[in-house]
């Protein structure tokens, strides 16, 4: 009965071990062996940028920005007031992401002090159509430069993806137009910004934290799926 | 049936463990009520209502920075506040949060400084 028990206990730790939170299927590499560069140049804080949209969807560089200073605060940077940060940046002249993507960084140095720059691309922010189902996939991908040496010190890359045709549970034909009137009506709204908020989850936990944060310097050791191709 | 009653509750706490493994969490690190819905909110319909709705979000996270893990208020909120008082002419106060922001967090000095001489630039231009 005892090894019984014993069994069944390890079965269960196994369990709850291989169900993670994470993928099931992944190489894993560590944040100090990944980003050994925040490490060493301990960046204090973070100049976030207005998004670069390459996603077919015209609304979600304007929603998807309202959502990356939390994150990034809360992993302990000082962040930028983002959207103050691009309001004086149009001040300035400069309205185009493209043309701040392509900035110098020093000048980033020089006119807020900042040490790093984060460039968000909005890699997918789409909507799939099929005969039954549809499918919306997001992907973001973020990435730390610094103002002071130009290395990239951070790269991340978080998906989404949400079959929308879940939400009609209801069968028949009756269910199916149902279905198709609540995609059209969402996708009007193009209201995904939860899932936004659920991909930079899936990029943030990769960052080494900063010093506001308990674990500053602590992390090294972190695991986290590596996302470097292999050779 | 003390073996099965052991067995019972050692399953419990594991799923419970399991259950709170992902989404419990300590308390945040800083307070931010619905600054991000509000802020979503703020580009979604862009009226008078929602950027006074904005405000009062970053208002209650200030008030409430001590409900926090780190007691601070969050990095940008009185930066973001700044620039509110800023738009609406308050120019003292607008002086006054950019100060605050500097003082929590020396990171944002050079910005803030380069801000509170664009205040002080504007008064000297209005004064005269």
């Amino acid at each position: 009965m005892n090894k019984k028990l014993l069994i069944y206990v390890v079965f269960i730790i196994s369990a709850v071990l291989f169900s993670g939170c994470e993928a099931t299927y992944a190489r894993y590499a560590t944040k100090g062996s990944e980003f050994p560069k925040m490490y060493e140049q301990q960046p204090r804080s973070i100049l976030i940028l207005p998004p670069m949209n390459e996603s077919t969807d015209a609304e979600a560089k304007d929603y998807y920005m309202t959502t990356i200073e939390m994150p990034f605060a809360l992993m302990g940077y000082y962040t930028f007031p983002s959207e103050m940060v691009s309001e004086i940046m149009k001040q300035e002249g400069v309205y185009d992401t493209e043309i701040l993507y392509n900035m110098p960084l020093d000048k980033f140095y020089d006119y807020f002090g900042a040490d790093t720059v984060l460039f968000t691309h909005i890699k997918k922010w789409d909507l799939s159509y099929a005969v039954l189902a549809s499918k919306l996939t997001i992907q973001i991908e973020a990435k730390i430069v610094s103002t002071k040496t130009s290395e990239e010190l951070w790269k991340y890359t978080g998906t989404v993806v949400v079959d929308l045709s879940g939400q009609n549970s209801g069968g028949g034909i009756a269910g199916l137009i149902a279905g198709a009137i609540v995609t059209a009506v969402n996708s009007a709204a193009a209201d995904y910004v939860e899932y936004a908020h659920m991909a930079n989850r899936r990029i943030i936990y990769s960052l080494p934290t900063g010093p506001y944060h308990e674990m500053y310097m602590k992390d090294q050791n972190v695991r986290i799926v590596d996302q470097t191709p292999r050779k | 049936m003390n073996k099965k009653t052991t067995l019972v509750s050692l399953s419990i706490g594991l799923i419970v463990f399991t259950l709170s493994g992902c989404n419990g969490q300590p308390k945040p690190l800083y307070t931010y009520g619905d600054y991000s819905e509000s802020y979503y909110n703020s580009k979604k319909n862009v009226s008078k209502e929602s950027a006074l709705k904005l405000q009062k979000s970053i208002e209650y996270a200030i008030e409430n920075a001590d409900k926090s893990r780190s007691k601070r208020v969050a990095p940008g909120m009185y930066a973001n506040l700044g620039y509110m008082y800023l738009l609406d002419g308050e120019s003292a106060k607008a002086i006054e949060s950019f100060n605050k922001e500097k003082i929590i967090y020396p990171e944002s000095t050079r910005f803030m400084d380069r801000m509170i001489h664009k205040v002080e630039v504007a008064q000297g231009n209005n004064n005269e």
